[in-house]
């Protein structure tokens, strides 16, 4: 008999043990875009320094990769949370996906074309004509290139077009001009190399001529915002808040040490320089407050997709966009 | 045998498909994830020519790359199937070459040669190269002891008399490995696209993948499908009518 | 013209028995001659080193006015790619298309010149392969069951036309049919298992040529020789 009652209270024990500890925490994925970098230095940040703890909430913070993709994860159960570009959320919401923006984290475009001072400076968009333009054939690149060209409308013989790919072969050769980098990736490495051989160069960047394209967004499915929706709010705030801290030049070194644990590319002098462009892309005045919602360049984007038949029907993005205060 | 190809391909194809709508109804899944019928349906209406043309060329690369291997091969088959020094190291570079997953060469190969038809063919050509040499290699340093005997102690052996034997007792065989280099070209040829090229139905697959349009996909490797049917379809009638016509079975009729 | 073998031993590679132990046999002149003994007990392989230098091991073969010896069995094939007249033809000398004509007549495969080896029987698969070494130059011409599956009567001709053909030539027919061989070969070298520690040796056969007129005793005789001999 003592041995039973033994048995029964160590059992209660350990079930109360866990019980709160499980109430206390729920584990969620976080998968992003693509691999871990400083363009995602606020992702990291937030799961380093235990912002998600803090909130209650056991997330575990996925790179990403060509092959994955947060829609489709957020879909069969796999994520409860992803990075998806503007573009990536459109369609799927083309395609019946039900899924929400809840953050927009670049304000700005990373998606800009490098060039050489040896050529004049793209100062108004005609100045494009004449130009050999490197494009990513099925990219995002290609389709706000071609909104440019309509824009500004310059017919294709105008221009001499290049698809391109992940080497920078024909770019270091000359082949091509004008060569698409995400700016505060490539372009920070491209730059430094290029400098390093004597050579200067210029960013070209759509957001200046009027084009915005809306790019990384932090999205959720509807499900989960209408089921859980104060998970979703810790989750933002906690978010939000690791990135504000990354994005806090005050806070520069700790963020560089922590994006070194997981970035297996850049040196520390690249890295920091990658640090400063993230910043001027992610909160790019004082007063912004990270992941604004940019209403006006959503619906841009969902036009300009539109017209290049990304996407068959509007998708009326305004009501897919929630801003969580 | 033609018809055979094709209609196990499409079955294949078929079950493969039906158990992904099953796996989309189940999950309820949108058409971003698994498209459904009408969505592939009419994504094929769209693409359908591209990806008939691109699927085009991607084979006559696959093709011309089996026929350079297939030259290759036997030159060097036959240069090296007796046991000199040459013959050993060749047979010894051949064992390890081949089992090295030779696409993962493509990034470099389009690196330095660029992109464009060379380095697919020659991306083409090393993937079935090996294989099929290690075939020509086997058969050529076999005797046919049965046949070579009088040719030898008559003195009337001569190195090409010795290949022609060798090669038509063993035609079965190498017609067999040919039909097979044939999906190997195909499917190295796709990936090598896939990774670095700048046309092909594998580069139209990457670029399906970075739209994530699966509709796409679906309908590319059902034209990779059909066609790579069709192709070994002929492949191998063409093997057995230069079989029949080059030899009878045996137990034929007798006189 | 002889062929001659002076304590032959031959031990496969891998064995501990000798196949031919202590052989020694004299063969002499131009003529029909047998190799004859149960399976297994080492024809082929004695043949082999006959006919080729480079498979004898210990021991001494000397021939006299033999420069080219043939070695032919019954597993041979032409090859498949055309006719086996097409191929006749090409191992033919010009001067010899007059005696294939004959032979190819002597041995009935006229009307099987046009079909490829593989649709012919096995009894006229192993005619052509002969008539093909037939046609060639050789001094010495072993036949290994050469003549396996041709029917009784067939084979009695085409033994008494080579025998007549061929007059200059010696011949080594390996065989296991004891009354062939006791009639119609001169020199029928019996050969025992070497376990049995009895020597090979030679006897003379009935050697009947064409138009012969058998006789009984005499070839009883022979056969019971060569019965003893085991």
């Amino acid at each position: 008999m003592r041995k039973i009652m033994f048995m029964f209270l160590l059992f209660l024990w350990v079930f109360l043990s866990a019980v709160p500890s499980f109430a206390r925490t729920t584990q969620l994925n976080y998968r992003l875009k693509w691999l871990f970098n400083t363009s995602v230095a606020g992702d990291i940040y937030a799961d380093a320094k235990g912002f998600f703890n803090d909130v209650g909430l056991n997330v575990t913070v996925k790179e990403g990769s060509p092959e994955k993709n947060a829609i489709n994860e957020l879909e069969l159960g796999h994520a409860d949370f992803g990075v998806a570009s503007a573009d990536q959320v459109i369609r799927a919401l083309d395609k019946g996906a039900k899924i929400v923006v809840i953050a927009q984290l670049f304000q700005v475009n990373p998606m800009q074309w490098i060039y050489r001072t040896d050529k004049p400076e793209i100062k108004t968009l005609q100045d494009l004509k004449g130009r050999n333009i490197g494009i990513t054939f099925g990219g995002n690149d290609e389709t706000i290139m071609n909104t440019i060209f309509a824009k500004a409308g310059i017919a294709r013989q105008e221009v001499t077009i290049t698809g391109v790919r992940f080497d920078f072969t024909p770019f270091f050769k000359k082949k091509v001009d004008v060569w698409p980098v995400y700016r505060n990736s490539q372009g920070v490495i491209l730059k430094d190399k290029l400098a390093k051989a004597g050579e200067d160069v210029y960013f070209f960047n759509p957001s200046d001529f009027g084009v915005n394209f809306v790019a990384n967004s932090v999205i959720t499915s509807a499900d989960m915002l209408k089921n859980n929706p104060d998970i979703v709010e810790k989750f933002l705030s906690a978010l939000l808040n690791g990135w504000e801290a990354a994005m806090d030049p005050a806070n520069e070194a700790d963020v560089l040490k922590a994006v070194k644990q997981k970035d297996k590319e850049a040196n520390d002098e690249i890295r920091q320089k990658q640090l400063n462009a993230t910043r001027s892309l992610i909160k790019p005045s004082a007063a912004m407050k990270i992941g604004t919602i940019d209403l006006p360049a959503w619906t841009q984007t969902e036009q300009m997709m539109l017209k290049e038949r990304q996407i068959k029907k509007p998708v009326n993005i305004g009501s897919c966009l929630i801003q969580i205060k | 045998m033609l018809f055979r190809r094709i209609y196990q391909f499409l079955i294949v194809y078929s079950v493969a498909i039906a158990f992904l709508w099953m796996i989309k109804m189940g999950l309820s899944l949108s058409d971003y994830v698994i498209p459904g019928f009408s969505l592939v349906v009419e994504t094929a209406g769209q693409v359908f020519k591209e990806y008939f043309f691109d699927v085009i060329n991607t084979l006559s690369v696959a093709v011309l790359g089996q026929a350079l291997s297939i030259v290759l091969a036997f030159t060097v088959g036959i240069s090296g199937r007796k046991s000199s020094w040459i013959g050993s190291f060749i047979k010894v570079t051949a064992y390890n070459i081949q089992a090295y997953p030779i696409v993962a060469l493509a990034p470099i190969i389009f690196i330095l040669l660029g992109d464009g038809f060379i380095p697919r063919l020659m991306i083409a050509s090393m993937i079935c190269y090996f294989p099929l040499l290690l075939s020509v290699l086997g058969i050529m340093a076999t005797p046919v002891e049965n046949i070579e005997h009088f040719y030898i102690v008559t003195g009337r052996m001569r190195w090409q008399l010795e290949v022609k034997i060798r090669a038509f007792e063993n035609l079965s065989k190498l017609t067999t490995v040919i039909s097979g280099s044939a999906t190997l070209a195909m499917a190295g040829t796709i990936v090598g696209e896939f990774i670095a090229a700048n046309a092909g139905i594998g580069y139209s697959i990457r670029i399906a993948l970075y739209q994530s349009d699966l509709a796409k996909i679906l309908v590319a490797l059902f034209m990779i499908g059909i066609i790579i049917s069709i192709y070994q379809g002929i492949l191998e009638t063409l093997g057995e009518q230069m079989k029949s016509k080059w030899s009878i079975s045996n137990g034929g009729e007798v006189l | 013209m002889y062929l001659e073998c002076h304590n032959l031993n031959f031990t496969y590679p891998g064995n501990t028995t000798a196949v031919i132990n202590n052989l020694s046999f004299s063969m002499k002149d131009p003529g029909f001659n047998a190799l004859f003994g149960p399976s297994g007990v080492g024809k082929t392989s004695l043949a082999k080193m006959i006919a080729n230098a480079k498979f004898r091991s210990d021991g001494d073969i000397t021939t006299g006015n033999i420069d080219t010896i043939l070695y032919s069995y019954n597993l041979e094939r032409l090859p498949g790619w055309s006719s086996t007249g097409n191929h006749l033809d090409k191992v033919t000398a010009p001067e010899k298309q007059s005696l294939k004509e004959q032979l190819t007549g002597i041995f009935e495969l006229n009307d099987v010149l046009g079909s490829r080896f593989s649709q012919l029987s096995m009894g006229q698969q192993n005619r052509i392969n002969l008539i093909r070494y037939l046609l060639q130059e050789f001094d010495l011409l072993i036949m290994d069951e050469s003549l396996a599956n041709v029917d009784e009567k067939l084979r009695e001709t085409i033994i008494l036309a080579i025998k007549e053909v061929f007059s200059d030539k010696m011949f080594l027919y390996i065989s296991h049919n004891l009354l062939e061989v006791s009639k119609f070969c001169s020199q029928i070298l019996v050969f025992r298992k070497s376990s049995e520690n009895k020597n090979s040796f030679v006897i003379e056969g009935q050697d009947c040529k064409k138009g012969y007129s058998l006789d009984k005793k005499q070839l009883d005789a022979t056969m019971l020789e060569i019965m003893n001999a085991f």
